[in-house]
């Protein structure tokens, strides 16, 4: 990866910026005519924001999730795709409408932040995506062993799926998982846990608040 | 040295014979740390592959297996080897592909997923660690000195004054008086019951975890046996070794615990809320107050708890070293299955003893502090797992934002929380105690599998 801007001196950042947007201006030039414009419009505040970035210190950059996906801070993400057994969306999807909306198992495993489930292509594929804590690789195996049921009869209509107690399971995963290549996250380093116990605080001071007020 | 049961209680399997091939395991993946103990590590490199070849046909019969573990014995030896080590002595590419990536790479290059940064970083290791160069490792153990020194001699019978073969490093070892770590504490209490090793330990050391965890070629926690290196000889009854020299900073520590406790027994309060256990080894979830050095000394006695009474950390706090260890059935945020993140520990003191008045910082400079082998069937991905999770972060168990206060890398005011009524005790200012000078990963190969090694090539 290259040099990120905020680990450079303010001069020599400045110089990168103009070279990445005059890159950018080429680029455009044969795109969409509406793009082009825009960004002819748009180039002066485009360069207010980014030197407004330039001045702030820990800002938080891309790194990896470990053996795939991007992550911010305490963040990762991991976005897969996967073609899906004949009848597998109507599966699937009577098993999302049983739960109605209701992922108790995701709030025990404590570090998924969200997960969405979306069928694409006429309903011959779907689309996984997740933001959760830490690394890739750390809890899979923890699956295999503490919620194997769960895991089965969620991904089993994934052409393939090998089993999450599988050995194969890890190379699996990695084959449909595609790493997203820009990643935000807007508190890089409120985990799961870390929300739940502010929010418990928070409760706990306005209350303690209004007793004293 | 005496036998397990007379130590640490349990009986013979009432099974029938155990279902591990003991004779095929080398003996320091079960066989406990004796107490005394001395011995030596030695680290070597193989400069031509029929010397190292001809070094393992001279250690092999040597080298002991865990038949009968439970019993006293003399002094045994165990040989690991490296990725690095594997292909000097000439190992077929094939079969050298058959080995987990993050064995492949050495312990290094895993430095971002092990968290090693800062002063822990690889460039600041002490060579030969981080270099190529570290290919087989022998350690030597024994409960007296005459029987370490006469296994050591055997040992260096083996590789000395044959080229083809360098003695790196050596570094002699042993319990400090009473048993003592370099921080003072007695070390190597809690360790995993293997499943299916011929002997039961007694139920407080928790329910037996499936030996294919701990060993390649039996079935693991979720029923089927971890990869396991190829051919099916060098890989069988085998496993991973994560290697990790420590220093520790005696002088900050003990500055630590000076600047946090006016008092000897405030003082000591604090050392035993870091880790968990009183420096006497007696735990603080059986002696929330005050020390016990009876029960610290009894192993019978010593392991015997959970954390089922107290929950908020308030005898032992969330994030001491032992519950992030061994959480046992602490409730924790992340759904974790804590049985397959446990390794077997072998520690050993090097160096001065610990000095409880020395508060200069001479005293961090001292070589003196811990080599641990961490032994699982999964050693790389399991010490990862615990370095990210357990180890230099606290989300897992509500100690948000902390690190391990006992091997965490610490940054600049970093806190340790001890949970209290009414109101939490942060302390402010915990520095890196125990430095890390280096370390690397080994494969410690069954008895067959070094004879098939040393008979590689014909």
């Amino acid at each position: 990866m290259a040099t990120p801007t905020s680990a450079m001196s303010r001069p020599q950042a400045e110089r990168v910026m103009e070279q990445k947007l005059r890159k950018v201006q080429e680029i455009f030039a044969d795109g969409p005519e509406i793009g082009r414009l825009a960004l002819e419009k748009g180039t002066a505040a485009f360069k207010q924001e980014l030197a407004a970035a330039m001045g702030q210190t820990g800002a938080t950059q891309q790194t990896t999730a470990g053996r795939i996906g991007a992550r911010q801070g305490s963040v990762s993400e991991l976005t897969i795709i996967v073609p899906l057994v004949a009848g597998g969306a109507k599966r699937t999807r009577a098993l999302l409408e049983l739960l109605e909306g209701n992922f108790q198992g995701a709030d025990a495993v404590g570090t998924v932040h969200d997960m969405r489930f979306v069928f694409l292509d006429n309903d011959t594929k779907l689309l996984f995506a997740t933001a959760y804590d830490g690394e890739w690789d750390a809890y899979i195996d923890d699956f295999a062993t503490k919620i194997p049921n769960t895991m089965d009869i969620v991904f089993c209509n994934a052409v393939g799926w090998p089993g999450i107690r599988s050995p194969a399971i890890k190379d699996w995963i990695v084959k449909h998982q595609i790493p997203a290549a820009a990643w935000y996250v807007a508190n890089p380093n409120l985990t799961v846990s870390k929300a739940r116990r502010l929010e418990r605080v928070g409760t706990a001071v306005e209350e303690l608040l209004d007793k004293i007020g | 040295m005496s036998s397990v049961k007379e130590t640490v209680g349990g009986d013979l399997s009432k099974d029938a014979p155990p279902m591990l091939e003991l004779d095929e395991i080398q003996a320091v993946i079960l066989r406990q740390r004796p107490a005394p103990y001395f011995g030596t590590h030695v680290l070597l490199r193989v400069d031509d592959a029929r010397a190292g070849r001809e070094f393992l046909r001279r250690i092999s019969p040597h080298v002991d297996s865990a038949a009968g573990w439970w019993k006293p014995a003399d002094a045994w030896l165990s040989v690991g080897i490296s990725h690095a080590g594997l292909e000097a002595i000439g190992l077929p590419k094939e079969s050298l592909q058959s080995f987990p990536e993050t064995f492949r790479v050495g312990m290094a290059a895993r430095a971002r997923e092990l968290r090693d940064d800062g002063v822990n970083a690889p460039k600041n290791w002490e060579k030969p660690f981080g270099t190529a160069e570290v290919h087989i490792g022998v350690s030597a153990f024994s409960d007296s000195a005459d029987k370490w020194r006469r296994a050591m001699s055997i040992a260096r019978a083996a590789y000395e004054g044959f080229s083809g073969v360098k003695v790196l490093r050596t570094q002699d070892f042993g319990a400090q008086p009473g048993d003592r770590n370099s921080l003072g504490y007695k070390d190597g209490i809690d360790q995993p019951a293997v499943e299916g090793s011929g002997f039961a330990l007694p139920p407080a050391w928790g329910r037996p975890i499936k030996a294919g965890e701990f060993i390649l070629g039996y079935p693991g926690e979720a029923g089927v046996p971890l990869p396991m290196p190829q051919p099916d000889v060098l890989g069988r009854n085998g496993t991973f070794v994560g290697f990790r020299k420590y220093q520790s900073r005696v002088g900050a520590f003990n500055r630590f615990l000076h600047a946090n406790g006016g008092t000897e027994a405030e003082r000591e309060l604090v050392a035993a809320k870091l880790v968990g256990r009183w420096r006497s080894g007696a735990p603080l979830t059986l002696a929330p107050e005050v020390d016990d050095p009876k029960l610290g000394a009894d192993p019978q006695r010593n392991n015997a708890f959970d954390y089922s009474k107290d929950s908020r950390g308030r005898q032992a706090p969330l994030g001491c070293h032992i519950r992030r260890m061994n959480p046992r059935d602490t409730p924790l945020n992340h759904l974790t299955d804590v049985n397959i993140h446990r390794v077997i520990r072998r520690g050993s003191t090097y160096g001065p003893p610990y000095d409880p008045n020395d508060l200069s910082e001479k005293a961090d400079e001292v070589s003196r502090g811990a080599i641990f082998l961490f032994i699982s069937a999964k050693a790389m991905a399991t010490m990862e797992f615990l370095q990210q999770e357990w180890i230099d972060e606290g989300d897992f168990i509500g100690a948000n934002g902390e690190k391990d206060p006992i091997i965490g890398r610490q940054e600049e005011g970093a806190t340790f929380t001890i949970p209290k009524d009414p109101v939490r005790r942060r302390i402010r200012g915990i520095e890196t105690f125990n430095v890390l000078r280096g370390g690397e990963y080994f494969f410690m190969p069954s008895m067959s599998a070094l004879k098939w090694l040393g008979n590689l090539g014909g």
